[in-house]
């Protein structure tokens, strides 16, 4: 009886350490701004030139990843969603979609959750914006119209995951406890004031060093919530279940961000500091004679024995 | 990243290098032989009894070889087999 007393009450401990979390950070859900009805309006909502005047080395950093262009891709995304449309939506009896005028965010959000969350604060025309900006660039780029090309791609570059994203957007994940981000607060490991004038307070994020963070968009599977699930990266899965499953301990931005040194510039096997730091291979070889069979008897063969263990956080390659 | 998430799906193969996992893999690389008639008899000549094994582990993001590949790991192995053998 003592025992089942004593777990019951570390089981306590834990909750209320879950919400003793909730101190500083967000607030009351603020109130709804009209939806954002332009591709420019959208951006200028989530504008974060601002940052840096004072963040520069931070912004060089990040201008070189793919999150400064998370629709335009490398450049894959943006044709990959014209393809999802084309030979997905419009073949789907139940869709809704016939024609690009018949898309939606909703219809977006199958790519749109992850690679430019803030499109839920947008009109459904803003969905058809950039269905009809990433076609117009298609067809400049197969014209040779290399000016309407370089402008067009300019416009799906601006739709990003910036500052703003993740450090007020995205920055608080368990809002019920925590708060809802605050329209004048960046969030990242303090509490005090910050020196820009639009976001003259900073608060700190009780997750944004953790994995969960990167989590939000680095998927674990199929993405049931959505009328037609979709799958695009499923790492933060592999993180937790077969990494952290496996006695792995460092989170993302220990890797990423940290060790690599790469700061803001998260990247991957196209880096060659991340490169080195995933695999350990040994190889080992010899000669032997083989005794096959007797019809084709004895044979010369060279062995060659290759080890290969993953260093990273999550299998490899990720989706 | 770039094949999809096709792999992932349990549906098919799925050949990714779990985390903190050592996989092995072995090649098996017969040296080159001919089998000649000697004195009447059959016998198994090597053509040459040295091999140089270039190792390379290929990160493939598209599935091809089409510019984005990237080497990971590259090693090189001599083999060779100069042991006394009788053919039979
Ligand atoms: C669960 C979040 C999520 C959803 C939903 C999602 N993606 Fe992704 N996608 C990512 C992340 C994160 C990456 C990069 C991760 C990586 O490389 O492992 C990525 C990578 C990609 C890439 C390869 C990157 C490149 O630039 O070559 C393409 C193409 C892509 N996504 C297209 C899509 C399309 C099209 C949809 C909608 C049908 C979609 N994604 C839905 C998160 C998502
Ligand atoms: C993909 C999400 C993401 C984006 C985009 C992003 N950050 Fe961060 N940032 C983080 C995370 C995560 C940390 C905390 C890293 C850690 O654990 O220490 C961080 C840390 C910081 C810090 C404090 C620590 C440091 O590195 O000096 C500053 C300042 C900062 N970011 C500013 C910016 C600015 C300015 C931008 C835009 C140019 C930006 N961030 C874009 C995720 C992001
Ligand atoms: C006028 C200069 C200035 C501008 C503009 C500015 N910052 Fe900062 N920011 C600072 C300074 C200085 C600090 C460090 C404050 C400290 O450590 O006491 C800071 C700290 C931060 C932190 C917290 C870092 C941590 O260690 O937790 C984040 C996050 C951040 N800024 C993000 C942003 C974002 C996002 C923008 C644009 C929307 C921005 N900043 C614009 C000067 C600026
Ligand atoms: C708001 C969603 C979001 C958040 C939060 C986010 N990412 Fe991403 N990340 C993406 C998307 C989308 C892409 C792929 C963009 C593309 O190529 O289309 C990406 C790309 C990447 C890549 C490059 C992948 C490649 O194939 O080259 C790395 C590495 C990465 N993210 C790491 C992180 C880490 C670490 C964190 C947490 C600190 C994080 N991300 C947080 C959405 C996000
Ligand atoms: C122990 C170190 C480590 C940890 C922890 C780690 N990563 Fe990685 N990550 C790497 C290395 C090394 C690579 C380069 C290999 C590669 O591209 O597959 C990489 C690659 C990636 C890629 C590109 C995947 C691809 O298909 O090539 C993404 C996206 C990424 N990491 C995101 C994350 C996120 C999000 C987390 C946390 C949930 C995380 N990583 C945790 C070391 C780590």
């Amino acid at each position: 009886m003592r025992k089942a007393i004593k777990i019951g009450l570390s089981l306590f401990a834990t909750t209320a350490l879950w919400t003793s979390g909730a101190l500083g950070a967000g607030g009351p859900k603020p109130a709804a701004e009209p939806k954002a009805k332009t591709i420019k309006e959208l951006v200028a909502r989530y504008d974060s030139s601002g940052c840096i005047e004072c963040h520069e080395e931070i912004n060089d950093q990040w201008a070189n990843s793919l999150h400064s262009h998370s629709i335009l891709g490398t450049p894959r995304t943006a044709p990959t969603i014209i393809t999802a449309i084309e030979v997905g939506l419009k073949n789907f009896p139940y869709s809704g979609v016939k024609d690009d005028k018949d898309i939606t965010v909703e219809h977006l959000r199958m790519c749109t959750k992850c690679h430019l969350p803030q499109l839920d604060d947008a009109t459904d025309d803003v969905a058809r914006e950039i269905v009809a900006t990433i076609k117009g660039w298609q067809k400049a780029k197969k014209d040779g119209d290399d000016a309407k090309a370089e402008e067009l791609e300019a416009t799906i570059a601006s739709l990003n995951i910036n500052c703003r994203i993740c450090h007020n957007r995205m920055a608080i994940i368990h809002k019920w406890a925590d708060g809802y981000p605050q329209p004048d607060t960046v969030y990242g490991d303090k509490d005090g004031d910050h020196e820009d004038e639009k976001f003259p307070k900073m608060a700190k994020a009780p997750a944004l060093g953790e994995s969960i963070f990167c989590g939000q968009c680095h998927g674990t599977g199929p993405n049931f919530e959505l009328a037609h699930p979709s799958q695009c990266a499923t790492l933060y899965g592999s993180y937790l279940f077969a990494y952290t499953a496996e006695g792995g301990h460092e989170s993302c931005q220990d890797c990423h961000m940290k060790k690599s040194g790469l700061g803001h510039d998260m990247q991957s096997y196209n880096s060659e500091v991340m490169a080195k730091m995933s695999m350990d291979v040994e190889v080992d070889g010899r000669s032997l004679f083989w005794r096959k069979n007797s019809a084709e008897g004895v044979i010369p063969m060279g062995i060659i024995n290759v080890e290969l263990t993953n260093k990273a956080g999550h299998t490899i390659p990720d989706g | 990243m770039g094949r999809g998430p096709y792999e992932k799906s349990g549906l098919l193969r799925e050949t990714s290098l779990p985390p903190l996992k050592t996989v092995h893999e072995t090649f098996e690389i017969p040296y080159p032989y001919t089998d000649v008639v000697k004195d009447g008899k059959k016998t198994r000549e090597l053509v040459n009894d040295e091999l140089v094994v270039n190792v390379k582990l290929w990160y493939v993001p598209f599935g091809e070889f089409e510019g984005h590949e990237v080497v990971f790991f590259e090693d090189e192995k001599k083999l060779d087999l100069k042991t006394e053998w009788v053919w039979r």
